[in-house]
């Protein structure tokens, strides 16, 4: 209702008005002893020591007395359809960030969109943004997406009406912890978790709608990429320590759900958290400009934007982590590092990322790779795991890092979706109710095990539901055209599983007996052992034989997959895989250490056979 | 073995039949030997006089479990009701014996009770329900949906294999055994004569220290934190979006429901068994709270041994226990994924036994897990012998 209210009417108005009102205070202190926007807004915190003029961000007649007046031309920076605020308030100055900002996935959504699309309605022929602006592909041909307003079926309104609400070209007001504003101050002004504004200018204070101060941050806390990342993959969440379970609203707190409450009426619990989060480092620690704010290309997915790697700073088994030293006083980490309490100067040695572009805060010195935290400055030691036996086994070259470093993978098993036309739905980005709504419930969720399969990489990675909608769609005359209906994926009506780094790594990795001797974490979910067939125990409702939270079964000793991979050449492991992986069992009770050197090299199961063997076995 | 238990079924069908037709049969005064007040010939309060006269000695029925509810009365007696004391009346009074037509069909039409009979009762958390397939949803409306049998959504699982072969509840639940206040009729081994031909069945420990369901109970349903909220104003309900339960006063939720393979510890008859939490309860006055009260009080944090009925041919691999700590609930840190500690639920850990207890037996021993999973030679041997045969017949093809 809130949020309904918010949208209705009075948004553009008190967008402007907010944005107008916060910004200008801090410039109009600034040499402009006449302007009208510090006599009304007194006490607006300063934006920051560089930012000036309150006009030159927030437009507007400072001259005028009168208020209405005064505002007038003031840029819509909150408001979804004032695009044109980007180019008038921050990218005169920035103008890099913001060309970078227009292909940017945060902003164009363009990977949701069509995951989206690939997941319900399969692909049109054509690419869509939230704004359909122009951009470049990651070969850097220009081409002209379509904006998302005229993907005309399902898939158009379900990303209109259920994920457009988060993202970085919209404003959300009135969601309880995840309102934010839109554009640049999506992440560089900090809201609170009712976005109301906190600060000390009288004329704006307990408004909703409206940071909670005027006080830029140009580097982003936790709590600002949570504000969006806290559904579907969660990995806000994960990285503190926080799940969203099973919405058991439990243990209270003061007598209200608890005992920590989030957008949708969702409470959390606490899980042990991520190991970098314990140790004091945040989001923007790891993640670079470029993976947050994009590089200047339209990627097609957030996984080909994300320049970072583990491998980055920690090597893999084969390659320590690679620097480069800075050679020019404009070198983008010397130029990006300038407020961090170490900047980083010519001759630094940086870190590169697994595009080869240098990390603006690690960097190796005396034999150490340093990380620095952005905003504490706190310096973290990077423990380099490169030829150590226990990440040289055979074979787990293959492995993504967080494989055995993922404590925990949040899972969602079967969502299923209700799409009424007999109701109005909020279309986020039409900025208006149209018919059709959508409705979700679900079966169940877990955090661990969590099932591997190859990712886009080749390499072997968790996967999460991804998704496992069943589709229930009811027609204006009440029909029910679709009851839960497994879409087609690749041609086939299948659920979908995704390759996912939950961010809730851990220090110690999984035994080798966790994953090898467990079935559940190759994709047959629940389960037990029966002769040589695998049978899962918690079933999908529309099969009697088909494991709900897996996505392979074995009968009388063939392995089958009956759920897709999403991604590029990913897939559930082969039978062959799955029985390599299982044998593995042949050595462990007695070779239980990775550093074992029987797994440096590729395992011979006919090793068993031989005289050493036989006589160890055969022993009393 | 399983043309044995489709005999078993079809017979426990056809004398359900017949016991209609011959109380059809009877003059009326047969049953209806009392007028007045004790009219109801089958009523416990009369303790079914028009019944026992010809089913002698079952009106026992009425002094046991299934009646009094003792178990139950007990438990809530050392937990909710000490801050509570009308918590049995509010929350525990819809399942009980009240006469011998709660389980054996009409007055029109006396019959042996089917499974869905018996799971008026027992359904949701309680044994019986499993059976069927069935595992309690979360208490949230979000996971309230599907069908529902008897006002309860659930979960579906893989049902107990004497289930999907017919086999009523009644099968090994007699009526002689229930009036005589045994939980059973049949034990595994009464029809069943362990294959030796089967590895874990020749290991001399499994046979004389386990419990056949310890392996055989493929999942069981596990409630770790019941909570029971009191709203002394039902209008604060609504935050909470819970499912509606009988009481006005009351909503349950629970902080997190599994359906694995059950814990495990030593039953009554110093047998490992699966267990379960029975009930790890907490309660909250949502009014005393609101008034910087006490809230998330832990009652109690007890375990029950039980048997799941959830029995399949097949078990969960050797390390499922023998290199599972937290299964015998001694979860190393390091596993650890849940934080109780930051949620102020006064445990450390759920797969910790401290500060908990099994009320119908004992965990498992530190020293005696260690000594299990030691994998002495025989355990290798076995071990091996057992991943051998099973991966000579996975194939290596697979089908997509």
């Amino acid at each position: 209702m809130l949020i309904r209210t918010a949208w209705q009417g009075k948004i553009h108005f008190t967008i402007l008005l907010l944005f107008s009102l916060q910004t200008f205070l801090s410039g109009c202190q600034i040499g402009m002893k006449e302007s009208s926007c510090v006599r009304c807004h007194k006490g607006l915190e300063h934006v920051s020591k560089t930012h000036g003029d309150c006009v030159s961000c927030h437009g507007g007649k400072p001259l005028e007395e009168a208020k209405e007046k005064a505002h007038q031309g003031i840029f819509g920076i909150a408001n979804p359809e004032y695009i044109g605020r980007w180019e008038n308030g921050c990218a005169t100055c920035h103008r890099y960030q913001f060309e970078r900002m227009k292909s940017n996935l945060m902003y164009t959504a363009a990977g949701m969109i069509r995951n989206i699309q690939l997941t319900w309605e399969g692909e049109d022929g054509n690419s869509y943004t939230t704004h359909g602006e122009k951009q470049f592909d990651a070969a850097g041909k220009p081409f002209s997406p379509k904006p998302v307003a005229e993907l005309d079926n399902l898939s158009g309104e379900l990303y209109r009406k259920f994920c457009a609400r988060c993202h970085v070209g919209a404003e959300t007001t009135g969601v309880y912890s995840a309102s934010h504003a839109s554009g640049c101050a999506a992440c560089h002004f900090p809201w609170n978790d009712t976005g109301t504004y906190q600060g000390t200018d009288q004329t704006m204070r307990g408004k909703a709608g409206h940071s909670a101060s005027h006080i830029m941050t140009p580097l982003p806390d936790i709590q600002v990429c949570s504000r969006c990342h806290n559904r579907s993959g969660r990995i806000a969440l994960s990285y503190q320590g926080l799940y969203d379970g099973n919405n058991g609203m439990v243990p209270t707190s003061n007598g209200e759900a608890g005992p920590v409450m989030v957008s949708g009426a969702r409470n959390l619990t606490h899980i042990t958290a991520d190991v970098h989060f314990a140790a004091g480092m945040e989001c923007i620690d790891c993640h670079t400009s470029r993976d947050l704010m994009g590089d200047g290309f339209a990627y097609l997915n957030m996984y080909l934007q994300t320049e970072i790697s583990c491998e980055d700073c920690h090597g893999s088994a084969a390659e320590i982590p690679r620097y480069r030293e800075i050679i020019r006083e404009n070198d983008e980490a010397a130029r990006e590092s300038r407020s961090y309490k170490l900047p980083m100067q010519s001759g630094m040695r940086m870190i590169q990322t697994s595009k080869g572009r240098s990390y603006s805060n690690v960097f190796y010195s005396q034999g150490t790779i340093w990380l620095q935290g952005k905003r504490s400055g706190k310096l973290h030691k990077s423990k380099v795991i490169t030829a150590t036996p226990e990440h040289t086994v055979a074979g787990h070259e293959r492995l993504e890092c967080y494989s055995c470093h993922s404590r925990a993978v949040p899972q969602c098993y079967g969502c299923h979706t209700t799409y009424d036309t007999q109701q109005d739905g909020h279309d986020f980005i039409k900025g208006d109710y149209t018919p059709g709504s959508f409705s979700e419930t679900e079966d169940y969720r877990m955090l661990y095990p969590f099932p591997l399969a190859l990712n886009q990489r080749g390499r072997i990675s968790p996967v999460t539901p991804g998704c496992q909608t069943f589709i229930t769609v009811i027609e204006p005359d009440g029909n029910h055209s679709k009851t839960e209906y497994v879409s087609k994926f690749k041609g086939k009506q299948q659920l979908r599983f995704a390759p996912f780094y939950s961010h809730n790594t851990s220090k110690k990795a999984l035994g080798c007996a966790e994953c090898h001797s467990n079935p559940a974490f190759l994709g047959f979910g629940q389960h037990i052992v029966e002769g040589n067939s695998i049978k899962g125990t918690l079933i999908c409702e529309r099969s009697d034989n088909k494991p709900l939270d897996g996505f392979l079964t074995m009968r009388n000793g063939r392995v089958k997959s009956y759920s897709a991979i999403t991604r590029e050449n990913s897939r559930p492991l082969s039978g062959a895989e799955v029985k390599r992986t299982l044998a593995v069992n042949l050595c462990l009770p007695c070779h239980d250490k990775p550093k074992d050197p029987i797994y440096r090299k590729g395992v011979d199961y006919r090793a068993l056979d031989d005289a050493l063997h036989r006589r160890l076995l055969s022993g009393p | 073995m399983r043309l044995t238990m489709l005999f078993i079924a079809a017979f426990c069908l056809g004398l359900s039949s017949e016991s209609a037709a011959l109380h059809k049969g009877l003059a009326c005064g047969s049953c209806h030997v009392q007028g007045g007040a004790a009219s109801d010939p089958a009523a416990a309060s009369g303790r079914a006089a028009g019944c026992i006269g010809c089913h002698s000695g079952h009106d026992r029925i009425f002094d046991h479990a299934m009646t009094t509810r003792s178990g139950e009365k007990t438990f809530v007696e050392r937990s909710y009701a000490k801050v509570d004391s009308g918590f049995w009346e509010k929350n525990c009074t819809s399942c009980h014996v009240g006469g011998c037509l709660d389980c054996h069909g009409t007055r029109d039409g006396i019959a042996k009770p089917s499974v869905a009979v018996c799971q008026r009762c027992h359904k949701g958390y309680f044994t019986g329900w499993d059976y069927s397939g069935r595992a309690p949803r979360e208490d949230n409306m979000r996971y309230q949906r599907g069908i529902a049998v008897n006002g309860e959504t659930f979960l579906k699982m893989l049902p107990d294999v004497h289930y999907s072969s017919g086999m009523t509840c009644g099968t090994c639940h007699s009526m002689n055994s229930l009036a005589e206040g045994k939980t059973s009729s049949k034990t595994c081994r009464d029809c069943h004569k362990p294959d030796r031909k089967v590895i874990e069945h020749r290991i001399t420990a499994h046979m004389e220290r386990l419990e056949c369901y310890a392996c055989h109970s493929a999942w069981g349903a596990q409630e770790y934190g019941t909570f029971f909220l009191r709203f002394r104003d039902q209008r604060m309900k609504e935050d909470f979006d819970l499912k509606p339960g009988s009481s006005a006063e009351y909503l349950r939720s629970a902080y997190l429901k599994k359906q694995d393979a059950p814990p495990l510890g030593i039953n009554s008859r110093a047998r490992v068994s699966p267990i379960r939490p029975m009930f790890i309860a907490y309660y909250t006055d949502i009014m005393t709270a609101r008034n910087n009260g006490p809230e998330n009080i832990l009652l109690t944090a007890e375990w029950r041994a039980y048997f799941p009925h959830t029995v399949q041919r097949g078990s969960v691999t050797c390390e499922g226990c023998h290199d599972n700590p937290a299964r015998f609930l001694l979860e190393p840190e390091s596993m650890r994924v849940y934080n109780l500690k930051k949620d102020g639920m006064g445990l450390e850990s759920f797969w910790l036994q401290k500060g908990q207890r099994v009320i119908n037996g004992s965990f498992m021993e530190l020293a005696r897990y260690q000594r299990m999973s030691g994998k002495s030679p025989t355990y290798k041997k076995a071990y091996l012998e057992k991943w051998k045969i099973f991966l000579n017949r996975v194939e290596d093809s697979s089908r997509h």
